[in-house]
């Protein structure tokens, strides 16, 4: 046995991406060579035999070893050269090329596949493919490079008179002790130090498309050679400046590159070949290492400066390139999950030439160079020849037109930049790609007849006089009486001197009155102003003071802001007189509505007649509204979506419905109006679609149009609401400024689109997507979205300087203005607009939109704190606060409690003596501590299995000092190779392999000595998904506690809240039977409880048993105290954490199994919302398995078993129906949850419990078994379990 | 190709040029990575000596890190 050698850290990284990806045949790399000539079979063949023989590495044998992987040269794996014939083919091309891609298709296991293979393809007269195939862990691009170079020398001595046989390949050997050497040297120390100096501060790493950055099996390629003149003026720029053409391309990628992160600084992934001065200068080996590269152009420098700068960055870190980037990684806490190290690659290759061989014409075709995790941007030639830019692109997260674009539109950057003086005069869109974003993408010409609101709503009035045109709780107007009405009242705003410009301010509720004011001022030529009589008067003085209304409809003025410009309806002409109503022409004011300003102050948006008419012809003819359709009036005038509600049905002839004061806000009172009333077409904003939605009163409503606007459409709610409504939905987007809406899209029931988009514009309306400097750019870049077209507003009443701030003049037509809306959006390839949020500070959390300085703002008027900064962590809240001496954490929740609505509380509140700053003063991020969302410790360990594990921790993480029982392995440093290792260590001392799920699920020391000691009392291999699992062991004396699982059917969620009981009792969790293969669950929840209860009954056969439940849990529990309630047990603690009776779900529709599957991602604890591209079963399992959760990580079937579990159960949940148990349910209710569902209280119980005792936590649902809850809830549940056995016994 | 015979003394011109330093301030048995040739430059000299028909190829250089021992690589291959 030759000896085994570790692997080298350039391979480790690599072998561990291969076993945690087995199927995956990226990891062979590849080229084949296309030669034409007279090639001498036998001589080639004897070349590439004796190469492969010299280059050890193709021999490589992998081992799996306790102590880590191991390797050594195995010479009986050296591949010879295969000769294949495919002359006899139809397509020989065809044929040999199909092969090469078969064989590079088929995953290599490197514990027992050979690494390497050679192929020679005959394909006809002089005509050869050769094609090289090796493992990623045998070899790297220049290791290909140099087989392939030294085959053809070894031919051409064969071949060519005096061509000498030159030198074979250094030894393997040379490379692992150069490798062995490195890593405890004090240079490996000094270029970690380096590095991590160099990466200090960093933000999170984004890339130029969304998704994880895991390799496909395949990937997209593109290539297209530079243009010959951008190839000189790049060598005549490089001479010119003393830089090297490599540098410039890289300098230049990576700014076109940062164009479409958006963000200051991108870090670029720069490969390092490592060969220079090493063993390895002339061993086919895999060495070469992935270096980080910071980039933060400052676009306004010269360009020569930016490149200059980018040289020397990469020649500092190429002298610190040994040090391996997994290595920086861990160092940097990267590993896992979505977090990177770099985004796209910049691989410039210059002396990747055509191998040259004696007699032969070549041609060189790379198949394959390993993972493409995002996307590598290689340049190939020397560049006094020729030069490439070759695009490989991972095919998960870009098309292949996205791909051929990036390929053209960098080729473009380049020949720009060599005409640029700074980066700033680069745009980054191609000429196409500019006129599609000004023009193509807004065509939207359409002629607009030259009309006012006015003159519609009269035409309308005179069509058909006798049809009934207003309804407002049960009292209705026809279009005669309207006319008259508003006429009337148009003559008494005249007599009180209203004419064209004149501002009439509205304060009515919804009623008959308010819709006849808004046409009276309208005919009388004036422009409504609503107002909102709920609004702080000072808000309403400051309005009347920025508009000084001519009049007042108001029914009062109980703050006195109105004086003599009031006019009650009592002062109303009811019946008009004749008088003249004047003209009214198209760019006359025809109302303002104020907006809330950043400031605090609000500004007043004058929209014109033409604006509206625009509006509101397109809505009515993109959508058909006829006399047939009643549309619902429920928007608050204030707000301009009551626009169109208010006039779009009467300008048509249909009926305008107004609903009740208050209305808008009860879904139980919409839903009855819908019916009563035949609503044809109402307007909801997503959060009260969502509410609506989910009342019971909306369930198999019927209406022809739904529309949305004034936040972003969830695409969940879109298929919620399709689910439930059979209804067209349509998401539209627009500011106040802009005539209420400028851009539609259908949302219809077969639409997948996620992020649902706001679409394409309007009639005679553009959206423009302009970067910082306002020029257009390319899809996929974020950029400002400016607004263009006829209905633009005519600005801010009163200020000017204001509205030529926010509306500038068009730079593209002469003439016409743009209005900057302050929101970031991108185009989808096919040009729809999707919108990404604002401009400014603000994050959502669970959709809530919340600005970070208002909840920092909160926190320092308690005076408990020096200074506040909040963060977003994995969607909670987390605020870093320099303590007062006043403060406690206590104190500083409850004053917030009282000033900001729950969501913005935050989740944790760390207290820190200094904030960490950066180099130059910042706030240094990165450097604030993890926050603790619930207190450690734990003492040392005690049992053998404890102190055993702990030397494994001790020994594999190298941790100094005590390991306590509670401290956490991947907490202390261990990554997934590590883990292995353990896994390897403890199948040596105890013969048994609780495999890497229980692992990841009891990290700590406890946990996993429990695991490990349930084994060996003769558990079968990893019984964590076995239908009754030990969370806790306690006192023996103590009655157990049984814990039910929730929907996923696994209770490992609870191992946190059964751990934190104290004193400590023994917890079992009763898990789902049909987690096993081929199991069915039984046919209703109470069979399901009857198994369950036989299976306590065996483990507890005497005494009081204590139930515990978390949602679907909850009912079950119910259903097994009901049980044992009738098998004469005495039953006590039954606690309901957050579980509501089956009746609250029957009426839901049943999960979708696409559903199902998504709710897999919120029980692996993933927010199903942040992966909207995870659709198909096997979308979700690639997913989960990828992923670090302890689910991911179950092997196959028992995941299959999951999402069985899952979709069974809810199925059964609906045909449960409860029988009473005697005794007492305790109810934990998650307070901070079910806005939405206020009904959803522990009363619902009441039909189905002795008594109820309610306790409410301050808990969102998905919280209420963490660590921060089961502080709460854990002490409530032994006291009460307490109680209950005192009583009980 | 050139007819030009090869020296020492271009050798060390050429790498000198690259490093941006004085031929005199390169010694025979300096450390080239020392003094600052990296892969990048190292491929650029390599493809210059191509040019000239130097028998130089990546390999050598990144295995001999002075001049001296380049040096007696060339003659080798020369002779």
């Amino acid at each position: 046995m030759p000896q085994i050698v570790p692997l080298t850290e350039a391979q480790a990284g690599l072998w561990y991406a291969q076993r945690l990806d087995p199927a995956n045949p990226i990891f062979n790399t590849g080229q084949y060579l296309d030669i034409n000539g007279p090639l001498d079979e036998t001589a080639f063949t004897s070349a590439v035999n004796r190469a492969c023989d010299e280059a050890e590495a193709l021999a490589l044998c992998f081992v799996e070893r306790p102590e880590g992987p191991g390797q050594y040269v195995d010479p009986a794996l050296t591949p010879r050269l295969q000769i294949v014939d495919c002359a006899g083919e139809a397509d020989p091309a065809a044929a040999a090329l199909e092969a090469i891609r078969r064989d590079m298709a088929t995953p290599v296991d490197p514990l027992r596949d050979r690494l390497a293979r050679q192929v020679l393809y005959r394909l006809g007269k002089e005509h050869y493919y050769w094609a090289q195939q090796i493992h990623h862990l045998a070899t790297d691009g220049y290791g290909m490079v140099l087989l392939t170079s030294r085959i053809a020398e070894l031919y051409a001595a064969a071949t060519v008179e005096g061509r000498r046989e030159g030198r074979a390949f250094a030894s393997l050997a040379g490379v692992w002790a150069e490798d062995a050497a490195y890593r405890i040297s004090p240079e490996r120390e000094a270029d970690a130090r380096w590095w991590r100096d160099a990466m200090a501060g960093m933000e999170d790493v984004g890339s130029m498309a969304p998704g994880k950055p895991q390799s496909a099996f395949t990937f997209h390629r593109h290539a297209e050679a530079l243009p010959e003149a951008t190839r000189k003026a790049l060598l005549a720029f490089a001479k010119q400046k003393g830089l090297s053409w490599p540098d410039v391309l890289t300098a230049l990628t990576a700014a076109y590159c940062r164009r479409f992160t958006g963000t200051p600084e991108i870090v670029l992934g720069v490969p390092y070949m490592g060969r220079m001065g090493s063993a390895s200068a002339r061993v086919p080996a895999m060495v070469m290492n992935v270096l980080p590269l910071r980039v933060a152009p400052d676009e306004a420098a010269p360009l020569a400066d930016f490149c200059a700068e980018i040289a020397r960055a990469t020649g500092d870190a190429r002298k610190a390139g040994r040090y391996r980037s997994e290595q920086l990684r861990r160092d940097l806490g990267l590993l896992g999950g979505h977090k990177r190290l770099y985004g796209a690659l910049v691989n410039v290759q210059p002396f990747d030439r055509p191998p040259r061989f004696a007699g032969l014409e070549v041609t060189l075709h790379v198949t394959g160079t390993g993972p493409v995790e995002d996307i590598d941007f290689t340049f190939r030639g020397d560049a006094m020849s020729g030069l490439s830019i070759e695009v490989d692109a991972n095919p998960d997260l870009y098309s292949t037109a996205e791909v051929r674009a990036h390929v053209e539109r960098l080729g473009l950057f380049l020949t720009r930049a060599m005409e640029a003086q700074t980066l700033a005069d680069i745009p980054t869109a191609t000429p196409a790609e500019e006129q599609r974003e000004l023009e193509a993408f807004n065509a939207t010409a359409h002629e607009l007849p030259d009309t006012t609101l006015t003159a519609l709503l009269t035409g309308a009035m005179t069509a058909q006089p006798a049809s009934e045109a207003l309804r407002f709780a049960g009292r209705s107007l026809t279009y005669a009486e309207l006319d008259r009405r508003s006429a009337a009242l148009a003559e008494t705003l005249r007599g009180r001197g209203v004419t064209a410009e004149s501002i009439v301010a509205i304060a009515l509720p919804r009623s008959l009155d308010l819709v006849i004011a808004l046409i009276a001022v309208l005919r009388a030529g004036g422009a409504y102003l609503p107002l909102d009589t709920d609004h702080p008067p000072e808000r309403i003085a400051a309005i009347m003071e920025s508009a000084k209304p001519q009049a007042v409809l108001a029914t009062d003025d109980p703050h006195g802001l109105y004086g003599s410009a009031l006019l009650t309806p009592q002062d109303w002409r009811k019946e008009p007189q004749g008088d003249a109503l004047p003209e009214v022409t198209p760019d006359q004011a025809a109302y303002v509505i104020y907006t809330s300003g950043s400031t605090g102050t609000p500004k007043g948006v004058v929209v014109t007649h033409r604006a509206i008419v625009n509006r509101l012809l397109w809505m009515d003819e993109h959508y058909a509204i006829g006399p047939q359709d009643r549309i619902l009036q429920k928007t608050p005038a204030t707000f301009d979506v009551s626009v169109w509600e208010f006039f779009l049905a009467l300008i048509r002839g249909g009926v305008l419905v107004v609903a009740p004061p208050g209305a808008h806000r009860d879904p139980a009172a919409l839903a009855a109006l819908i019916r009563d009333e035949g609503i044809t077409t109402l307007h909801f904003v997503p959060s009260m679609l969502a509410a609506f939605c989910d009342a019971p009163e909306s369930a198999g409503l019927q209406l022809a149009r739904v529309f949305c606007s004034g936040e972003e459409l969830p695409a969940d709610l879109r298929d919620r609401f399709h689910r439930r409504i059979r209804a067209e939905l349509h998401n539209l987007y627009g500011p106040t400024e802009a005539a209420v809406d400028v851009s539609y899209w259908p949302a219809d029931a077969q639409d997948r689109a996620a992020p649902v988009p706001i679409g394409w514009p309007v009639w005679n309306t553009r959206l423009v997507l302009l970067d910082d400097r306002r020029r257009p750019v390319p899809p996929g870049v974020a950029g400002h979205l400016y607004l263009g077209g006829v209905q633009l507003a005519r600005g801010y009443l009163g200020q000017p300087e204001l509205t030529a701030e926010r509306f500038i003049a068009d730079p593209f037509h002469e003439g016409e203005r743009l209005y900057m809306t302050g929101d970031l959006a991108r185009r989808r390839a096919d040009g729809a607009v999707i919108f990404l949020g604002r401009a400014d500070h603000q994050v959502k959390i669970r959709g809530l939109r919340i600005e970070l300085g208002e909840v920092e703002a909160a926190i320092a008027q308690t005076g408990l704190v020096r200074s506040a900064v909040v963060l977003e962590r994995d969607q909670r809240l987390v605020a870093y606060i320099l303590p007062e001496d006043s403060y406690s954490e206590t104190a500083l929740r409850n004053r917030l409690a009282e000033r900001l609505p729950d969501y913005m509380v935050p989740a944790a509140i760390m207290a820190l003596e200094d904030f960490p700053v950066t180099a130059n003063g910042k706030l240094d991020r990165k450097a604030l501590p993890e926050p603790r969302f619930a207190a450690a410790g734990g003492g040392a360990p005690s049992t053998p299995t404890q102190q055993k594990l702990a030397a494994f921790y001790g020994t594999l993480l190298d941790v100094e000092g005590a390991i306590g029982v509670e401290d956490d392995f991947f907490a202390l440093g261990g990554d997934s190779l590590s883990a292995m290792q353990l896994l390897l260590h403890i199948r040596e001392e105890w013969g048994r392999d609780p495999g890497l799920a229980a692992l990841f699920e009891h990290p700590d020391i406890a946990g996993l000595a429990l695991c490990v000691d349930a084994l060996a009392e003769g558990g079968t291999g990893d019984d964590s998904t076995g239908p009754l699992i030990r969370l806790t062991r306690g006192e023996s004396d103590r009655p157990p506690l049984f814990m039910i699982h929730p929907a996923g059917g696994l209770c490992w969620g609870y191992r946190t809240l059964a751990s934190t009981l104290d004193p400590q009792r023994t917890v079992y969790g009763l898990q789902s039977p049909a987690l096993a293969p081929d199991r069915e669950l039984p046919g209703s929840i109470d069979d399901l409880a009857k198994d369950y209860t036989a299976r306590i009954i065996d483990i507890a056969p005497a005494g009081p048993v204590h139930l515990a439940g978390w949602s679907v849990g909850g009912i079950i529990a119910q259903a097994i105290a009901v049980e044992l309630e009738a098998a004469g047990r005495t039953v006590g603690l039954v606690a309901l954490l957050d579980a509501y009776p089956a009746e609250c779900w029957r009426a839901e529709p049943e999960p979708t199994a696409a559903q199902a599957l998504r709710a897999l991602l919120a029980i692996a604890g993933y927010d199903p919302e942040a992966h909207p591209e995870l659709e198909t079963r096997e979308q979700v399992l690639t997913f989960l398995r990828a992923g670090n959760s302890p689910l991911g990580n179950l092997p196959p079937r028992a995941l299959d078993g999951v999402v069985r579990v899952v979709l069974d159960t809810n199925r059964l949940i609906r045909g449960h129906y409860h029988r009473p148990f005697g005794g007492r349910l305790t109810h934990i209710r998650a307070a901070l949850d079910h806005r939405d569902r206020p009904d959803l209280t522990a009363d619902l119980w009441m039909p189905y419990a002795g008594s109820i005792d309610r306790l409410n936590v301050p808990f969102l649902h998905p919280q209420l078994t963490g660590p921060e809850a089961s502080t709460q809830i854990a002490p409530a549940l032994c006291k009460r379990m307490d109680e209950m056995e005192r009583v009980g016994v | 190709m050139t007819t030009e015979p090869f020296t020492r003394e271009k050798l060390r011109q050429d790498i000198a040029a690259m490093l941006e330093i004085d031929a005199d301030a390169l010694g025979d048995d300096d450390n080239l990575m020392d003094m600052g040739l990296d892969s990048m430059r190292a491929m650029n000299l390599v493809m210059q000596w191509d040019e000239e028909g130097v028998p130089v190829d990546f390999g050598d250089l990144a295995e001999n890190m002075t001049l001296a021992s380049l040096w007696s690589v060339v003659q080798e291959r020369q002779g």
